[in-house]
């Protein structure tokens, strides 16, 4: 039986993921609750790379697990390409990246890559080949059966990065993937992802509480005020790439920063 | 970018290692041979008589007979106490209340000593092979629940939290992220009942079996055959090590190469 027209649904696809008057409490000890984001809205739109920037407490990585469908809002709607979260999704299109590397310690690099891929019905032997391209792809090909604790800080976030890309997802969610970062590797790291953002046309929600990192990253900035997080400014950014230490990007770092110190003192960075 | 650089530390090679033991067992053979010159063979035989007696035995096929049955006695045991303490380990690490209310049971268990269980197995099952494999079961089994459970409790939760953003299921989880954590603890615990566990299953067949390296000693004990003493003693000793140098430690090995501590 086919439902009638009216009734059909028809995915916004052009918006990756969509949030509407999102709001989320959690139980406190004492039998209270602890407000953590206060109607929140705003769009990812498909290709483009969302930075989410506020301080620590503001609801960021709820705001993630939301948008993974690992928690469910109290009120309003997620929508994940056009799907509500708490409808069917294909999971299987999302991307997640921790803050810490999370790689398995007992699984070899290409073992820990290709663990994206062992839910489905994929062979051995596509699971190597692919896991193996994406270690390329992020530089790391000769380093396939090193462990974990063989590699430094900035490979390990490397074959993170490929963990969660061996899906080829179009949507990639990175939760402060590069926070634990020296300076110097993570402006690497912001040139590879940049460079793979280019190649692939991902969506990708990147999170951050430092202004520079969403200033080199975005397309769009949405700014949250601190616990309970709301939208506090959305704004765009139209600087060509690279912008690390370019006047314009130094200025809209600066804007940014200021415009901070008026809305919190204690912002963390 | 090349592979990395092994940092390999200077511990004594392979043949140093092998010849600082040889000098050891040699050192040791030369006192007991020393001693064995004042002392009667009934208190002290020489080694050159453990030898011969030892060779006797072998040739007779008695030696090995009796190795392999005490040593499948002991694995018996193990076994059960494998398939009963891994799934209650993890029950009891799974299940808050349920644990809370068994984790007494477990200490008490240790506190019995073999020889209890051994007039228990007795009493029991009479002078059978079940009474060393009870005795080895009862032993080993406290000592797999601990350690399964305290795997459980050290299994990360960002890794389940890892294996729920990748939608694995149930099984998966417990396959891909439970199980592999787990397993360093299982490990460790079944090696320590594995020990355990033959040497309990020597005091229990020296009260109640007919066959086994144990009962073999109460023998030769019971007639004053010292030398056949020494000999089963060294023969079972000699037993453990292989195993313990032949299968587990090159086990461990492989099993765990990840870590940083193991080498291989
Ligand atoms: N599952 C949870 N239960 C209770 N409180 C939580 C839970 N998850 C997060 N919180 C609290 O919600 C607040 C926001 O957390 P989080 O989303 O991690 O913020 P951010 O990522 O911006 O630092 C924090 O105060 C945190 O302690
Ligand atoms: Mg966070």
């Amino acid at each position: 039986m086919t439902p009638p027209a009216a009734h059909v649904a028809h995915p916004d696809q052009r918006q990756a993921l969509a949030f509407r008057h999102v709001s989320k409490q959690f139980p406190r000890g004492d039998g209270g609750a602890l407000e953590v984001l206060r109607d929140v809205s705003f769009d990812v739109p498909a290709g483009s790379v969302v930075s989410i920037l506020g301080p620590s407490g503001s609801g960021k990585s709820t705001l993630l697990n939301m948008a993974a469908g690992l928690l469910a809002p109290d009120q309003g709607r997620v929508l994940v390409l056009g799907h509500e979260t708490t409808g069917t999704v294909d999971w299987s299109r999302l991307g997640y990246m921790f803050q810490d590397d999370r790689l398995l310690p007992w699984r070899t690099a290409i073992d820990n890559v290709g663990l994206a891929l062992e839910t489905g019905s994929i062979g051995r032997r596509e699971k190597r080949e692919r896991s193996q391209a994406q270690l390329s792809l992020v530089g790391l090909g000769d380093f396939a059966s090193a462990y974990p604790h063989q590699l430094s800080g900035g490979m390990r976030s490397r074959v993170a990065l490929a963990r969660s890309l061996v899906t080829e997802p179009d949507i990639l969610l990175m939760d402060e993937p590069f926070s634990r970062l020296d300076a110097q590797t993570r402006t690497t790291m912001h040139t590879e992802l940049l460079r793979i953002h280019r190649e692939r046309g991902m969506s990708i929600v990147f999170v951050t509480h430092d202004v520079e990192e969403a200033v080199i990253l975005a397309d769009h900035i949405v700014m949250f005020s601190p616990r309970p997080g709301r939208v506090h400014t959305e704004l765009a950014v139209e600087l060509p790439h690279p912008r690390l230490g370019t006047p314009d990007a130094l200025s809209l770092v600066a804007e940014l920063r200021a415009a901070i110190a008026g809305m919190s003192a204690d912002w963390v960075i | 970018m090349r592979a990395p650089a092994e940092t390999t530390i200077r511990t004594p090679g392979r043949a140093t290692l092998a010849a600082r033991r040889s000098a050891l067992l040699l050192l040791l053979i030369v006192a007991w041979w020393a001693a064995s010159l004042a002392l009667p063979p009934y208190v002290l035989p020489s080694p050159a008589r453990v030898a011969q007696r030892l060779a006797q035995l072998a040739e007779s096929g008695d030696l090995f007979t009796n190795l392999f049955t005490t040593l499948w006695r002991v694995l018996a045991g193990f076994a059960v106490a494998v398939v009963i303490g891994v799934p209650g380990g993890i029950l009891l690490g799974s299940n808050r209340a349920l644990g809370s209310f068994f984790e007494p049971v477990l200490p008490v268990m240790n506190t019995v000593s073999s020889a209890i269980w051994a007039i228990f197995a007795i009493l029991w099952f009479g002078l059978s092979p079940l009474t060393p494999i009870f005795v080895v079961l009862m032993t080993a089994l406290p000592l797999i629940i601990t350690n399964v459970w305290q795997g459980t409790q050290a299994v990360n939760a960002d890794y389940v939290e890892l294996a729920h953003t990748l939608r694995f299921s149930r099984f998966k989880t417990l396959l891909k992220i439970y199980v592999p954590s787990i397993l360093p603890y299982f490990f460790s615990g079944a090696r320590l009942a594995f020990g355990f566990g033959w040497r309990v299953s020597l005091v229990a067949e020296t009260l109640g079996a007919s066959s086994g390296v144990g009962y073999r000693l109460r023998q030769a004990s019971d007639l004053i055959q010292t030398d056949q003493v020494f000999a089963w003693t060294i023969a079972q000793i000699a037993m453990m090590v292989v195993i313990e140098i032949g299968l587990l430690a090159p086990l461990e090995r492989h099993l765990f190469r990840w870590r940083r501590d193991v080498r291989t």
